[in-house]
């Protein structure tokens, strides 16, 4: 068989979940092989089959014709192949030197000796580097380098040790305009020198520039697959898949006053100057790729970060929230986007989640809580989740993520919302969930301005009654909610379409 | 098998307790009489405060262990003041209680604010309170007549303990002619055990020290002010300890040089044997007081078997490590 990585017939199933199925691609030798698929499409099961994360999985992979079970990390190294993760740290070791981290591998194997003085490490990593052409301080330490700087090293890594198969995971994600550049032309580069490199992204207008084939993923399974000159459209088309059905609730928005206004407001280098408007009655959408910024502005918004500029004004007055005990005091509440991590106390019953921020509400004389009126609250909070099983007392670890989702929406429902911000609300959560989770959120409106951030368009299309596309820290446009919009969105987020 | 060690995670340590008291009610003659158990509770009370304050600050998920130092500065402190310098007892408890809160301040400012580890934070800070401890009397102890080390003629320090104060560590409370008492640290230790129960499990400060412990940033996320928790936890912390050290010098009625130097490692004890108590999973102050009792029930059957001291100290790391194996198998449960 010819030379290139070959997979056929990947797949990976998790309990209740086929997160990868019956997957074919062929990544030659010399060429830009673009992989790309909305969130949740199995990009990632697919990069962890080809670095050797799982001891198991289906299908076969071929190394230049010889078959191989790439079922540990060194084995996906001894044959050529190397994954760069987005975080890109968990390859290195923050606290040693850039030459320690090259020759990581070769001084745990004691391939330079026993004695290693500093002198002779950096010499020889100097000369590495210098030969491969890359611009890195041998002396100085990781954990000061920029992200760019320790793909680089990464990268250089590989290329001491026969790199023939690259996996870029969104390099670009988190870099700057000039540091993109430098890796865009680092990989035309390596694709001259034979290497073949799989780069997946969310960018199209990257895959456009750099990949000669592109394969879309979406649902765990491979959709198509085009080979340059290819149509964005078509890619995202594929992307998208047909659009859902009834799984939106009617939109009735009464927009009134405006509740909050934004203008100006950045942190660089995820928000970058953002304005926006909420009026009570509707629910705005706010949509773009996965580190676009969306998550940074909700916590600007909740005091959760502090702006570097740029002001928010609540109900016609200014406020500056100096963390989120201000912004909740003032009514403006986040559901975040990691739950178990950032929303929820796992090991305590529902009732202690749901009245978490409103304890002075049920403390009585001496601060003592007043447990039967926390628990009358939690039990019509239930109600209007319905949250199942409906029981105050069960410890939240114990329910499904769909119902763990309705605590954390419930909780801020209970206490009288002036402004909602929800982040990622529907991740990992089934579709029954969704759609009454979709549900909630409409009914929030009623008393409340809604932003509602999502890095689906479809859902943000279909919640909301406006949506703003977000990317690279800017809202670049503002769609209306409608259904059908869903190519221009997506072609927005992505940049396919300025 | 599962089920057996599920039954152990479960009641171990109050099986425990029973296995000892059985084997030293049969071992020792004195063991089994009411006024050694209330010794065996007396002994304890200091130890116990002193744990229940450790205790406030493992809930948010931290960890004080300058409590010895601040035990043994105030000690020295109390006692110093009345014997040489004639303050008022209630001065110096005052005096005593203050350095408690002072400490508790510290140890939360390089705790939350310089974000030093809060292990390392209180290290530090115990050897800080150590060295003050002796600097107090250039090292001497402190007791009734001892040679003023702040005098330039070495005269003789001519102030005393009041007797009133003196009871809060060897006073009896209710007693009658056919019972010797209840002694007071017990009562003492009771009134804090109770007071700590109610605080950390009936009010919303109890409740959002818990949630600051359990989630720190969904608890932030929440609007709780956690860094405020914290901070209310240390300080909570080092003045229980304080207070254990002013019941330690009415005790002991003098300032020793090294005194309150066993209590930290008593303390962490007792509260990761509480974690374990009815598998709470977490730390608790019936825990606790069950935890403190227990390595207080050992020491005393312990001496009454006229073990060489050396055995204590050993048992106990055992019963530590036993202890901090147990909570933690049940957190790996908890994931």
């Amino acid at each position: 068989m010819a030379a290139g990585l070959v997979a056929k017939g990947l797949g990976k199933r998790f309990p209740g979940v086929v997160a990868l199925r019956g997957v074919d691609l062929t990544l030659l030798p010399g060429e830009v092989h673009a992989l790309v698929g909305a969130n949740g499409a199995g990009k990632s099961t697919l990069i962890k089959i080809l670095s050797g994360y799982y001891p198991t999985y289906e299908g076969e992979v071929w190394v230049d014709g010889r078959p191989v079970r790439l079922v540990r990390p060194d084995l996906a190294f001894q044959n050529g192949i190397e994954v760069v993760h987005q975080e890109v740290d968990t390859a290195l070791v923050p606290t040693l030197s850039v030459a320690e981290n090259l020759f990581l591998e070769r001084i745990a194997e004691g391939r330079l000796g026993g004695v290693l003085t500093p002198g002779r490490l950096l010499a020889e990593a100097g000369r590495a580097l210098d030969e491969l052409g890359f611009d890195l301080d041998p002396g100085a330490r990781v954990e000061a380098l920029s992200l760019h700087q320790k793909q680089l090293l990464v990268i250089a890594r590989a290329l001491l040790r026969d790199l023939r198969y690259l996996i870029l995971d969104e390099p670009t994600a988190a870099l700057s305009q000039l540091e993109a550049e430098h890796l865009f032309a680092l990989v035309e580069r390596l694709k001259e020198e034979g290497v073949g490199v799989l780069y997946i992204s969310h960018r199209l207008a990257e895959v456009e520039r750099l990949a000669d084939r592109v394969t879309v993923l979406r649902a765990g399974e491979k959709v198509a697959a085009f080979e340059r000159p290819f149509d964005l459209a078509k890619v995202v088309e594929a992307m998208l898949g047909a659009p859902a059905g009834a799984l939106f609730p009617e939109k009735t928005p009464v927009p009134g006053a405006v509740r909050l206004l934004a203008r100006g407001l950045a942190r660089p280098p995820r928000v970058r100057g953002v304005d926006l408007s909420l009026r009570v009655g509707e629910v705005v959408g706010l949509t773009g790729l996965a580190g676009a910024g969306k998550t940074e502005l909700l916590r600007l918004l909740f005091g959760a970060d502090r702006p570097r500029a740029g002001e928010v004004v609540l109900e016609g007055r200014p406020v500056r929230f100096q963390s989120p005990t201000d912004a909740v005091r003032a009514g403006v509440y986040l559901v975040p986007e990691e739950r178990r991590r950032e929303g929820l106390l796992l090991d305590k019953p529902v009732r202690e989640n749901l009245s978490l921020p409103f304890l002075e509400a049920f403390a009585r004389a001496l601060g003592w809580l007043d447990r039967r009126a926390e628990r009358a609250h939690a039990e019509e909070v239930i109600r209007r989740v319905g949250l199942h099983p409906p029981d105050p007392e069960r410890e939240v670890r114990l329910l499904s993520g769909g119902n763990q989702q309705k605590v954390v929406v419930g909780r801020w429902l209970g206490g009288r919302p002036r402004v909602l911000l929800f982040d990622e609300a529907t991740q990992g959560v089934d579709v029954g969930a969704k759609k009454e989770i979709y549900r909630l959120v409409r009914a929030a409106a009623r008393e409340a301005a809604v932003l509602f951030a999502t890095s689906e368009v479809d859902e943000a299309l279909g919640v909301a009654d406006r949506v703003l596309v977000m990317r690279d820290g800017r809202v670049v446009a503002e769609l209306p909610g409608d259904p059908s919009r869903r190519q221009e969105a997506l072609a927005l987020a992505t940049g396919a379409r300025a | 098998m599962k089920r057996l060690g599920d039954f152990l995670l479960r009641y171990g340590v109050l099986l425990a307790v029973a296995v000892l008291v059985v084997y030293f009610k049969y071992a020792t003659t004195a063991f089994w009489d009411l006024d050694n158990f209330l010794d065996i509770l007396r002994a304890s009370s200091i130890l116990t405060i002193v744990a229940l304050g450790v205790t406030f600050s493992v809930v948010v998920n931290g960890f004080d262990v300058s409590v010895g130092g601040v035990v043994g500065l105030v000690v020295m402190l109390a006692t110093a003041l009345m014997v040489i310098w004639h303050v008022p007892w209630y001065l110096a408890a005052l005096a005593g209680l203050a350095v408690g809160v002072v400490a508790g301040l510290f140890n939360s400012f390089l705790i939350v604010k310089l974000k030093i580890p809060d292990l390392l934070a209180t290290l530090g800070a115990l050897y800080l309170l150590q060295g003050m401890q002796l600097a107090i009397t250039k090292g001497d102890a402190v007791y009734k007549g001892m040679t003023n080390p702040w005098s330039p003629d070495r005269a003789q320090a001519t102030g005393e303990i009041p007797g009133v104060f003196l009871y809060l560590g060897q006073g009896y409370a209710f007693a009658s002619e056919t019972f010797r008492g209840i002694p007071v640290p017990v009562l003492v230790m009771a009134a804090v055990a109770v007071l700590a129960w109610f605080f950390l499990d009936f009010t919303r400060w109890g409740r959002a020290m818990y949630a600051v412990g359990g989630n720190p940033e969904a608890a932030r996320l929440a609007g709780l002010p956690v860094n405020r928790y914290r901070t209310a936890a240390y300080v909570i912390s080092a003045t229980l300890s304080a207070l254990a050290g002013l019941v330690l010098a009415a005790r002991l009625g003098s300032g020793t040089v090294g005194a309150g130097r066993d209590y930290l490692l008593d303390a962490v004890a007792a509260t990761f044997v509480g974690f374990a108590v009815l598998a709470a999973r977490r730390p608790n102050v019936w825990g606790t007081v069950l935890g403190a009792v227990f390595v207080g029930i050992l020491l005393n059957g312990l001496t009454m078997l006229n073990m060489p001291f050396y055995i204590q100290d050993i048992v106990k790391g055992l019963v530590l490590i036993a202890a901090l194996g147990i909570s933690y198998a049940i957190r790996r449960e908890g994931e």
